[in-house]
């Protein structure tokens, strides 16, 4: 469902959500919003496989964030002790409720900030973000840089792997013993990777530029993005959400921050 | 009819690399262009094209003309609707995420409406054998998949002219087959074609007249000045009798859910010098890299000269095995040609005895000499490769693995190439030699290893495993070689 919204809505319901949970760090207020990406995931079918190695890396990254806040927080009311009292020795690290309080806040903001622009990247058609973008008066000529940059990730990523595996087939390892070292292993690096794509630059250009990108100051487009009704409740739901969190970050909603 | 009079190039001012250029390329006529690396073929379809001067910088004289009218004052924009050119790499000049987006491109930027632009895109696709790609991402194709499209995206603008640069430069016999087959049907349909090629054997079946420009100027191509072909080689023997020096027992390796090699094994023996061949997306670079020790398999194990590749550092691994990749700008790392060449010496310390002078003999021996000083990334891409070559093979590690390296070489390239791979057959080292081309295979190699989807599917002798492949569906592969 959230592939048919409108791209530049999903961008500002990012933008939205994350400006939310900054400016409003209640653990809970992050769990629950959270609670909606993951459910996000769910009705647009975009698997969360919790085995892929960078889902797991994600999960206990934020587990670590969450370890540290803890133990770096010493007030609030001590639950229990990590290393109780023996004999004469400890106890040590205490374990606060503000401690965790803060150790989920801070977990949770972290993994949905990740979650929902994973889910955006997963369900927006970069073309489509593109045309939205001119329809908010943005030339297309920025709107395109984006597609562009998008369409050559994964093959500067490719890039990369190659280069390290001539590396190998030379003889070069990655050194860090030494100013000179660190320099030569990133000159070794980058050399080949700089030209690569400045010769993928020249190369797109000409074939750009041989199809009449820049002919006009408008074009047409084949695929279009629209503006349904589902868009219009969306941006309702999504203007009380900011305008939610700026009055309970205001202290305007006494009640509500109670639970949240 | 598309025309250069008098025309002459040059990038600096100095060099020229076109003097005093006349050319006619006319509606329903495929015109081929040859010619050695850094001939400045590239540079005529450039001038063709429209993009110099008004794209790239340098000192242009003479005239285009389109149907007989001087084009001095059209915008690129104006002269890319009559005249389309499909650069090289077809991988850079893909803009877009999505195939019909691709095709739509040019269309959408001449604000062409969005029912003809679906119309466009649909018979673009059609010509090119493509209809099935439409809503495929750009990034999932596979080399021969994405040049077509991009041969589409520049057919939607319906230009009048097409210009090909190394079309079947990356293709597999099959590839080359189905651009053969496209070329005549876009000749038929009217359009004027100029392909610039170096594999002539793969478009000379179709083509109307052969150019060849060289020393800066076009010439009538002559059958007897071109390639000399090399005499098949009987004497390089596999030496059952010793050890191995490169073994994969039952290795596999896989991109994610991508599985790319399967449970392959083989060994490779002193004197060998191996085709390693198969369509694209058959897993040979996948292999090369696995048997360099450069990939770990998931499962089984490589071993170069009886050690274990999991066992080996870089330096291990740069002391016995040269890899040349398919991209010469992947593996250039200094600053200048000479200090490309000496890397090795810097990088390995204990390297056994080789003569101070060798470094310079094999740069000579690259036609590279001359530029000892220049900075390697100037150099044309065919310069680029032989310098790859020399300076991975300076140290005469015990085996080569080379990808593709006869790709937009000329003939001196090509020679440099292929005595460097005699050399180490003969002096007790061996070869693995990707390729597509069956007539280096049997010229050049004693062995050729087949494979299908990841998998060995042929290991023999080049003119059986050839005659067995043309038997199971493979024809191609004889058609485009010794067959013919």
């Amino acid at each position: 469902m959230l592939h048919r919204l409108n791209p530049s809505l999903k961008l500002a319901g990012l933008i939205i959500i994350t400006t939310a949970i900054l400016i409003y760090p209640s653990w809970r207020f992050s769990g629950l919003l959270l609670l909606l990406t993951i459910l996000g995931y769910k009705i647009s079918n975009v698997p969360l496989d919790v085995s892929k190695k960078r889902i797991r890396f994600l999960v206990a990254f934020s587990a670590l964030l969450f370890a540290f806040q803890v133990l770096m927080t010493a007030n609030g009311t001590i639950l229990f002790f990590i290393i109780p009292r023996y004999d004469f020795m400890g106890p040590f690290l205490p374990v606060t409720d503000f401690g965790v309080e803060k150790g989920f806040g801070m977990s949770l903001r972290f993994l949905l900030v990740v979650f929902s622009s994973m889910l955006f990247v997963s369900v927006t058609d970069p073309t489509l973000l593109a045309h939205s973008f001119t329809r908010l008066r943005i030339p297309y000529r920025y709107s395109f840089a984006l597609v562009i940059a998008l369409r050559f990730l994964p093959l500067f990523d490719m890039e990369n792997k190659t280069v390290r595996m001539a590396q190998r087939s030379r003889g070069i390892s990655i050194s860090v013993r030494g100013m000179s070292r660190i320099l030569r292993t990133i000159r070794y690096t980058f050399f080949p990777l700089l030209i690569s794509a400045l010769s993928r630059v020249d190369a797109l250009s000409l074939s750009m530029d041989g199809r009449g990108f820049g002919h006009s100051r408008t074009r047409t487009y084949l695929r279009k993005s629209s503006w349904i009704a589902l868009d219009s409740a969306v941006l309702v739901l999504l203007s009380t959400l900011l305008l939610t969190s700026i009055l309970l970050t205001l202290g305007f909603l006494p009640q509500v921050s109670a639970i949240i | 009819m598309l025309e250069i009079r008098d025309a002459s190039f040059s990038y600096d001012n100095e060099k020229m690399i076109l003097d005093s250029v006349d050319l006619q390329i006319r509606r329903g006529e495929i015109t081929v262009i040859t010619g050695p690396t850094g001939s400045g073929k590239s540079t005529l379809a450039l001038i063709l094209a429209g993009f110099i001067p008004r794209v790239i910088e340098g000192a242009f004289t003479g005239s285009l003309l389109i149907d007989g009218k001087n084009v001095e004052d059209d915008m690129i924009s104006e002269i890319a609707r009559k005249v389309a050119l499909v650069q090289q790499d077809p991988e850079s000049q893909i803009s877009t995420l999505l195939v019909c987006d691709e095709v739509a491109f040019g269309p959408e930027n001449y604000s062409v409406t969005p029912s003809e632009i679906q119309k466009r895109v649909e018979v673009s696709l059609n010509a090119v054998e493509s209809s099935h790609l439409a809503n495929r991402p750009t990034y999932a194709l596979s080399g021969g998949e994405k040049q077509r499209v991009t041969i589409a995206s520049m057919m939607a603008g319906k230009p009048d002219f097409l210009l090909l640069d190394e079309p079947s430069a990356s293709l597999d016999p099959k590839g080359i087959q189905q651009l053969q087959k496209i070329l005549l049907d876009f000749k038929d349909s009217g359009y004027g074609i100029l392909c610039i090629e170096h594999r002539l054997a793969t478009i000379l079946p179709i083509a109307d007249r052969v150019l060849r420009l060289s020393e800066s100027r076009l010439s009538k191509w002559n059958d007897k000045t071109s390639s000399t072909r090399t005499t098949p080689v009987e004497h390089f023997r596999r030496l059952d009798s010793v050890d191995p020096l490169l073994i994969a027992k039952g290795v596999s390796y896989s991109y994610g859910t991508i599985s790319a090699v399967r449970d392959v094994s083989l060994s490779v023996y002193p004197g060998e010098i191996i085709a390693l061949m198969g369509d694209n997306g058959s897993g040979k670079s996948t292999l090369v890299s696995l048997l360099a020790g450069l990939l770990h398999s998931t499962n089984g194990a490589t071993y170069i000269d009886g050690v274990s590749s999991i066992e080996m550092t870089a330096q291990d691994i740069a002391a016995r095995i040269a890899v040349v990749f398919q991209n010469p700008n992947h593996q250039i790392f200094e600053r200048t040609v000479q200090r490309e060449q000496h890397l090795v010496f810097d990088v390995l310390d204990s390297l056994g005895e080789i003569p101070a002078e060798r470094p310079d003999e094999v740069l000579l021996a690259a036609g590279l000499a001359e530029l000892k000083e220049r900075n390697p990334f100037s150099l044309s891409h065919g310069q680029k490769r032989r310098l790859n070559v020399s300076s991975v093979t300076v140290h005469e590690p015990l085996v080569y693995l080379f990808d593709e390296p006869f790709i937009g070489q000329d003939e001196i390239g090509r020679n440099f190439i292929t005595q460097t791979i005699w050399k180490r057959g003969e002096s007790g080292g061996a070869v693995i030699l990707v390729t597509h081309d069956s007539t280096v295979a049997t010229s050049l190699c004693s062995r050729i290893i087949f494979l299908e989807r990841g998998s060995v599917l042929l290991d023999g002798p080049p003119m059986i495993v050839l005659n067995r492949l043309g038997e199971i569906g493979y024809g191609e592969y004889a058609v485009l070689g010794v067959m013919s």
